[in-house]
């Protein structure tokens, strides 16, 4: 095996693997949420954006085929932990309990495998809804684009869907209270000092990336834009 | 006071195991945990029974032979003790403790509460050395640590190696000893001839093993007798990724 493969393989290449895709997935989801942010400025505003982005051409696709890159490696990882975890204990507990104190078992840690999954069967119905949606099209200052914010307003007038995207966001929340820490533990940028201070600022994080997403629909749903 | 034991029983890897009911109704509060399980033994003798097997040695929370999993959580309810270290004081009459081993595919049921840890050992042979010259004693402090990496050093020196991480982890990952162990060395002048070599052994070991990987759930700190810190396993994750030349 070459260095790169026998690194990835590793117990502790796997984590740092996780941990890369796990920050750049983050990363993107706040340059996703902060665009989101552009419907409240008017059909305008989220039309030009998203022709913007479109223009970006081969730049564009790029950065796409990375995120996909990312997606997968990273649900690829985050199913091998999870196998691996079932084959390292064969036999189980009759009784287990968490000790508390330093322990960061939560309900946010223990379901990382149940909210990584629902996030992935969500991104699919998402592009499907959104990314290969047939757009209308509208004219702002003299340029054709597509109608997104039409189409927002439209997907999100509808209960079920807007309580289904909520309910998704909850979990993404769930998902980065205990991912942005540990990613941080993973790439080993931990200290006993900083500890609880990441442990802190992942779930203000975790918490402003959930109420952000759960904003626009919201809004929406009760037509307060 | 009386205590109702819920014990694991299992004659060996082959026969399914299996937990018995035992009630002591005359346990003295001062006892230890392993004390009244000695107790319980020397009925058990004196009525013709199989005593229940358990690993203990020093008694006094330093040798990391105790391995008990009371009510769930390693070494009991209690931080920074060993289960050597923990008196019946501290139960009200009347409880009911459930009684385990170290459960992990890496540590082999041996006979009841007993599991082969030598796995750790293996670990240990793999890079948890430094190499010195034989002959005469060299001076003490004939090589300066600073105070800083001498705390460091010390702190993750404490782990006994008890494997309480191990079995109180929902993946099984043994990170917190390998972590403790490359920490102390890399912490050392001492530990920097075989600095690099011994991460990517140590944690290649592990692995082999057929220890989980670690998803940072931090329960290994909580259960830790030693109070090993998981900045020992972030050390670590450092410690491998400065090693990538030694990565073949
Ligand atoms: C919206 C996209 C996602 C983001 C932003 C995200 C973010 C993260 C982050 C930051 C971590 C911490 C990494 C570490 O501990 O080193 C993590 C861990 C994890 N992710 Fe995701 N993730 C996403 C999607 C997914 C998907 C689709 C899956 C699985 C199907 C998944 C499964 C997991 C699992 C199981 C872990 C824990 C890994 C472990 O046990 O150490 N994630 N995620
Ligand atoms: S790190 Fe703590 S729990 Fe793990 S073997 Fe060492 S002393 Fe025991
Ligand atoms: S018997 Fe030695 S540490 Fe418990």
């Amino acid at each position: 095996m070459s260095k790169a493969a026998t690194f990835l393989n590793s117990q502790v290449g796997r984590k740092i693997a996780t941990g890369v895709t796990g920050l750049g997935l983050v990363l993107f989801i706040i340059v996703h949420l902060l665009g989101n942010l552009a419907y409240f400025a008017g059909p305008e505003a989220i039309n030009t954006y998203s022709y913007t982005l479109h223009q970006l051409g081969p730049m564009l696709w790029i950065v796409r085929l990375g995120l996909l890159a990312f997606f997968v490696y990273h649900a690829w990882l985050g199913l091998s932990i999870w196998l691996e975890r079932r084959r390292a204990r064969p036999e189980k507990y009759e009784v287990y309990a968490t000790r508390g104190g330093a322990s960061r078992q939560s309900w946010s840690s223990n379901s990382m495998i149940l909210t990584g999954i629902l996030l992935l069967l969500f991104v699919i119905t998402h592009l499907n809804t959104f990314a290969f949606y047939d757009f209308a099209t509208i004219t702002h200052g003299g340029v054709e684009m597509h109608d997104v914010h039409a189409r927002l307003t439209e997907v999100f007038l509808h209960p079920l869907y807007t309580v289904y995207y909520v309910v998704i966001m909850v979990l993404l929340g769930m998902h980065l209270r205990h991912g942005v820490w540990s990613a941080f533990q993973s790439l080993g940028w931990m200290s006993r000092k900083t500890n609880p201070i990441i442990y802190s600022i992942a779930f203000v994080l975790a918490l402003i990336i959930a109420i952000g997403f759960i904003g626009l629909p919201i809004s929406i749903y009760f037509q307060l834009v | 006071m009386t205590i109702h034991l819920k014990i694991w029983r299992q004659k060996d890897s082959n026969t399914p195991g299996r937990l018995v009911d035992y009630t002591l109704d005359d346990v003295n509060p001062d006892m230890s945990f392993l004390e009244m399980l000695d107790w319980l033994n020397e009925r058990l003798m004196n009525e013709g029974k199989e005593p229940v097997e358990f690993d203990h040695d020093c008694r006094e929370g330093i040798c990391g032979s105790c391995n008990l999993v009371l009510n769930g959580m390693a070494h009991g309810p209690y931080e920074a003790t060993a289960v050597c270290q923990l008196h019946m004081r501290k139960y009200k009459d009347g409880d009911t403790i459930v009684v385990e081993p170290w459960r992990a595919k890496a540590f082999p049921m041996i006979k009841d509460l007993v599991v082969d840890r030598s796995a750790f050992d293996r670990i240990m042979a793999a890079g948890g050395y430094i190499s010195v010259n034989t002959g005469a004693p060299a001076d003490a402090n004939a090589i300066p640590v600073d105070k800083y990496n001498a705390d460091l050093a010390f702190d993750y020196a404490a782990c006994i190696g008890c494997g309480a991480c191990v079995a109180a982890c929902p993946n099984s990952s043994a990170s917190l000893f390998t972590g403790a162990k490359i920490s102390q060395l890399a912490h050392l002048p001492q530990g920097n001839p075989e600095r690099k070599r011994r991460v990517v052994r140590m944690v290649d070991q592990m692995a082999e093993e057929g220890f989980g990987d670690c998803s940072n759930y931090a329960e290994c700190e909580a259960v830790c007798p030693a109070e090993i810190s998981i900045t020992s396993i972030a050390k670590m994750r450092r410690e491998y990724f400065n090693a990538l030349s030694e990565i073949e």
